[in-house]
């Protein structure tokens, strides 16, 4: 692969990470949130074979495999299951509004970029400049997470921090040693199977995915 | 040998797993525990001297400081298997439980203390966030296991929580790997933690403070730090008390282990005042907090809790101050602490079976009624205040120390204005608890089965407390790794 | 400058005012038709909007008694800001005329320019129709104004510069531009920004004369005869010219790197074909997409906004 081809397109998929991440902020619909999803973990694979194609490791290439496989479709198809309990519901009071989430996912960006830039100092190659990319889009996820009511949306935020963490690992080591990389990717997907049993059951219990109904813990 | 240890647990799993259900599998739980403590002692006479030992092909390692923790995590658990179950047996009695609930729990309690033990041998420290991350997967289903609505809350917000946690020490560990590959001449083993703490002084300082922060979050959400803390309150009430025991007592502690492994690095990589400061903000953090709910709490099992909030806190304070004296010290409050929590909780639980309650109003003159019973919880909360003769008055009294050998008195005096608010607040909730005249005569006996762990355990609390011995060199040696 | 590449330039921005004049009208005409083949029905001619306009400006001119100066000032600033614009804008050439002014933060100016005398013009009118529908396309203009500045910004990072010409010129050198996520992004914001200043689907719909959802019919509710003529003709000058500098943006071969009558006339047509297709593929797109709330605008658009960040962002990044 050229140089300038080689940027291009690994910039063109790591920014793809990050707008699908940004997307699930701006998307109401609950479907539209995992399919932002699925195009994340699609483009998360394509880093992954990219960079497996540019270094010749056909280790990475397996992983993009994996990481295709695991997701971009099981870990959405998992979802729309717990999304099809309930298909009119959708996003419509988050903690923090549409347009002011959409600012603040614009101010993360710039917040990665200033923390990361020993990290990028450290690796000087086109795969280092893009680690920002991935540490917005894990901010972005995580600011998800904590603004957003659904059950099917805080998932989505814990995966999405999940994939801005594995696209970072990608970028900057171009590839963990396979075996954590396994490991990780395996646990990631007991523990979305952990979430998703338990929303059901909470489901069960309470007959909605309104987390506000969930409020007998507290001091 | 210490493929064994990780192989009784697993063993005792599947057995649980295959088998139909019989009380007999309960105490198979416990004797695999005692099998982990017997192993833990034995691993740890030979590194409290010797070199580590290693096994499995470089995977696990056990120094001085692994010893340690698995024999913690041995004497805890055989506390809680043995009071698992008296536990199991009060709910399939009620009712609320199936034979093959029942073989669950057995089945996950037991791979909590393999990924538990796994994690404290690993020689990898990307083995080492494996097997934490396990143990969340696996607590997920315990915490949620009596299947009630609050108990479901409770589960849903800790895998949340903690899941962000693993992943942010998941980023953590990769800055450290991304850092050591730039060092140069490695091994095919980058991550190997005794590699890294040789060519600590050659880390990259910028990516090593990123990865530090990083991975005081990520690990300290699971240690149950402040801010990171909110799921511990509704995890550690709503588990099974068995359970509570274990987490409170014992897996706290494997992240805190984490932590110091990470923080062995980083004082090499970045001079100790980078790690002392960040322990020092999520400890004091963590003190006030605790101080400041502790006293509106209405339910015991929330109460003890946040006390575990606390005393988390105190062992980042004294893991801050970074001398040998004080490692020697958080590390004997880790025993002492999971001993008195874990007994605490079992008592706990003992109450809530019995009484069938968890609020405080709602079980009054327990000393009255339950004198045994009500003597052992008096007993454990005196030891968690830190009295003499239990261990924790030593351990706090030489944190405290070390403290102000290192210039943290300032931080060390906060701390000890948040103790006095605890107990006050603790003092007040006992006494509600355990005094009083009940106008029923409601009094019901103590079995023994339930009775002999927990004397048992506060009798270890005291008897370390007065001399540590066998302990010492071992305390010692650990001490000796973390802050040579 | 030397007087034969003035004049080319010169002649290069008369043709192109006078390909916006004539050819406006007839890409609204072609919008109408595909919308109606597509919806199953005959629909008008496509020279309709042409004779509309011509009839318009044999009518009578009725301009409200309490109007103001401005009134008859909005429909001719207008159209004398989209000639401008039009004129110094890259269409059928990469050297119009004032081709070092043609700088697009100029040319953006210039269009709101014409759009904030006409929300004046809209409150001039004194009726309530008018005062709610400048209010709503201010709101709107305001919301998008952000977006669009970072979106010059992502924009010019390909050629380091914000001359729109230099821009179309580095991407017809350079192919390799296109594919970069700045300017990927840039475009993705920079088309949500269009439909909205332009006042189609989703924003506004340009065909309705319900009070619930006017946001530009309101504000010209009032004019009649030749103001509105102008009014409608400068609206659809103003589409074309956006389609035109979006189409260049994106696929510039075609248009005419020289000054030579050959290099004008293949722009020409170059830029004919290629605004028609974008204008049917508007003209489809709306047909398939229903009015987005009001209240919802704010979240559209602070997405184009965030589009057009991520677009800077990568290419500070991506070099």
């Amino acid at each position: 692969m050229t140089g300038a081809t080689y940027a291009s397109v690994l910039g063109l998929a790591a920014s793809v990470v990050l707008l699908a991440a940004v997307a699930t902020l701006w998307r109401r619909s609950l479907h539209a949130i995992v399919r932002a999803l699925a195009a994340q973990g699609v483009a998360l694979a394509g880093v992954a074979a990219v960079l497996g194609l540019h270094h010749h490791d056909p280790g990475l290439l397996v992983v993009a495999l994996l990481v295709l496989g695991a997701k971009a479709v099981v870990i959405p198809l998992l979802l729309t299951r717990v999304v099809h309990v309930d298909p009119t519901s959708r996003e419509t009071q988050p903690l923090v509004n549409v347009p002011a989430s959409l600012v603040a996912a614009g101010a993360l960006t710039f917040l990665a970029f200033a923390a990361s830039r020993a990290v990028t100092a450290l690796v000087p190659t086109t795969a280092g400049r893009l680690i920002p990319i991935g540490l917005a889009a894990m901010l972005v996820g995580f600011f998800a997470l904590v603004t957003r009511r659904k059950a099917v949306s805080q998932i989505v935020g814990v995966l999405l921090v999940d994939n801005g963490v594995a696209l970072v690992a990608f970028l900057a080591t171009a590839g963990v040693p396979l075996l954590v990389e396994l490991g990780a990717s395996l646990d990631v997907l007991l523990a979305v199977i952990v979430l998703q049993v338990l929303a059901i059951q909470l489901r069960s219990r309470l007959g909605s995915f309104d987390l506000d109904q969930l409020t007998e813990l507290h001091d | 040998m210490l493929v064994l240890v990780l192989v009784v647990p697993v063993a005792c799993a599947v057995v649980c797993g295959i088998a139909p259900w019989r009380r007999a599998l309960g105490w198979l739980g416990t004797a695999s525990a005692s099998a982990v403590l017997v192993l833990g002692v034995a691993l740890a006479a030979s590194v409290v001297h010797g070199p580590a030992v290693t096994g499995m092909a470089g995977i696990l390692r056990a120094d001085a400081l692994s010893a340690f923790m698995v024999v913690v995590i041995g004497v805890i658990a055989v506390l809680a298997t043995w009071q698992g179950v008296r536990y199991l047996d009060g709910e399939i009695a009620a009712g609320r439980c199936t034979p093959r609930h029942a073989s669950l729990y057995a089945v996950l309690v037991q791979a909590f203390l393999a990924t538990m033990l796994l994690a404290v041998l690993a020689a990898n420290l990307g083995v080492l966030w494996v097997a934490v991350e396990a143990t969340t997967i696996v607590t997920t289903f315990l915490v949620g296991h009596r299947r009630t609505r609050t108990s479901l809350e409770a589960s849903w917000k800790y895998i949340v929580i903690c899941s962000v946690g693993i992943a942010l020490a998941f980023l953590g560990t990769v800055l450290v790997y991304l850092a050591a590959l730039h060092v140069g001449g490695q091994g095919p083993n980058p991550l190997d933690w005794t590699a890294l703490v040789r060519e600590s002084h050659q880390l990259d300082p910028g990516v090593m403070r990123l990865a530090f922060a990083l991975l005081v979050l990520g690990y300290g959400t699971k240690v149950g730090l402040a801010p990171m803390h909110s799921w511990l309150p509704d995890a550690h009430s709503q588990a099974p008390a068995p359970v509570s025991a274990l987490m409170s007592g014992v897996l706290l502690t494997v992240a805190f282990y984490a932590i110091l492994r990470f923080k062995v690095i980083a004082d090499g990589a970045l001079g100790p005042p980078f790690a002392r400061t960040m322990l020092v903000i999520v400890g004091l953090l963590s003190l006030l907090v605790a101080a400041s709910l502790l006293l509106t709490q209405r339910d015991y099992k929330r109460m003890l809790a946040y006390h575990s909030v606390e005393h988390m806190g105190l062992i980042a304070l004294g893991a801050a101050a970074g001398t040998p004296l004080a490692i020697a010290a958080v590390l004997l409050h880790v025993l002492g602490h999971g001993l008195a929590k874990g007994v605490l909780f079992l008592a706990s639980g003992e109450v809530l079976l019995t009484e069938g309650t968890s609020e405080i109003e709602r079980v009054p003159a327990l000393l009255q009624r339950r004198p045994l019973l009500g003597g052992i919880f008096g007993f454990g909360l005196i030891a968690l205040l830190g009295f003499p003769p239990f261990s924790l008055f030593v351990s706090e009294l030489n944190m405290l120390r070390a403290e102000f050998q290192v210039g943290l008195g300032w931080a060390a005096a906060v701390s000890l204005v948040c103790m006095a608010v605890i107990f006050a607040a603790v003092m007040s909730h006992g006494r509600h608890l355990l005094l009083g005249r009940d106008q029923g005569d409601r009094r019901l006996p103590t079995v023994a089965l339930v009775a002999v762990p927990l004397i048992g355990g506060l009798v270890g609390c005291a008897f370390i407390g007065i001399s540590a011995w066998p302990l010492q060199p071992l305390l010692h040696a650990a001490a000796g790794i973390v802050a040579p | 400058m030397s007087a034969s590449s003035l004049a080319g330039a010169a002649a290069a921005g008369g043709v192109q005012v006078v390909a916006l004049a004539f050819g406006a009208p007839m890409l609204l005409g072609v919008m109408r038709k595909v919308r109606c083949r597509i919806e199953g029905r005959v629909g008008p001619p496509v020279l309709q909007p042409l004779r509309d306009i011509r009839k318009l400006f044999r009518k009578e001119r009725i301009r409200p008694d309490q109007a103001t100066w401005i009134f008859p000032l909005a429909p001719v600033l207008l159209v004398a800001t989209v000639i401008v614009a039009g004129a110094i804008a890259p269409l059928v050439t990469t050297r119009p005329a004032l081709a070092n002014g043609s700088d697009l933060f100029v040319i953006v100016y210039l269009l709101l320019t014409g759009s904030a005398v006409l929300a004046l013009a809209g409150l001039d009118a004194g009726t309530a129709f008018g005062g709610m529908g400048s209010s709503r396309a201010v709101t709107i203009g305001a919301l998008a104004e952000p977006a669009l500045l970072v979106t010059i910004l992502a924009l010019s990072f390909g050629a380091h510069t914000s001359n729109l010409p230099a821009i179309v010129h580095a991407t017809v050198v350079d192919p390799g531009t296109l594919a970069t996520p700045q300017r990927l992004f840039a475009l993705g914001a920079l088309v949500v920004v269009i439909v909205a200043e332009s006042g189609r689907l989703p924003v506004d719909n340009p065909a309705t004369h319900l009070e619930l959802t006017m946001v530009h019919e309101a504000m010209v509710l009032e004019y009649a005869g030749p103001d509105l003529a102008l009014v409608t003709a400068g609206e659809a000058m103003r589409l074309a010219l956006l389609l035109g500098i979006l189409v260049n943006l994106v696929v510039p071969w075609g248009i005419g790197a020289t000054d030579g009558a050959g290099g004008i006339a293949l722009g020409l047509l170059a830029l004919s074909g290629k605004v028609l297709v974008a204008g049917s593929a508007l003209a489809l797109f709306e047909v398939f997409t229903a009015k987005v709330r009001l209240f919802r605008l704010p979240e559209l658009l602070a997405g184009a906004f965030v589009l057009a960040v991520l677009g800077v962002v990568s290419g500070l990044v991506v070099r």
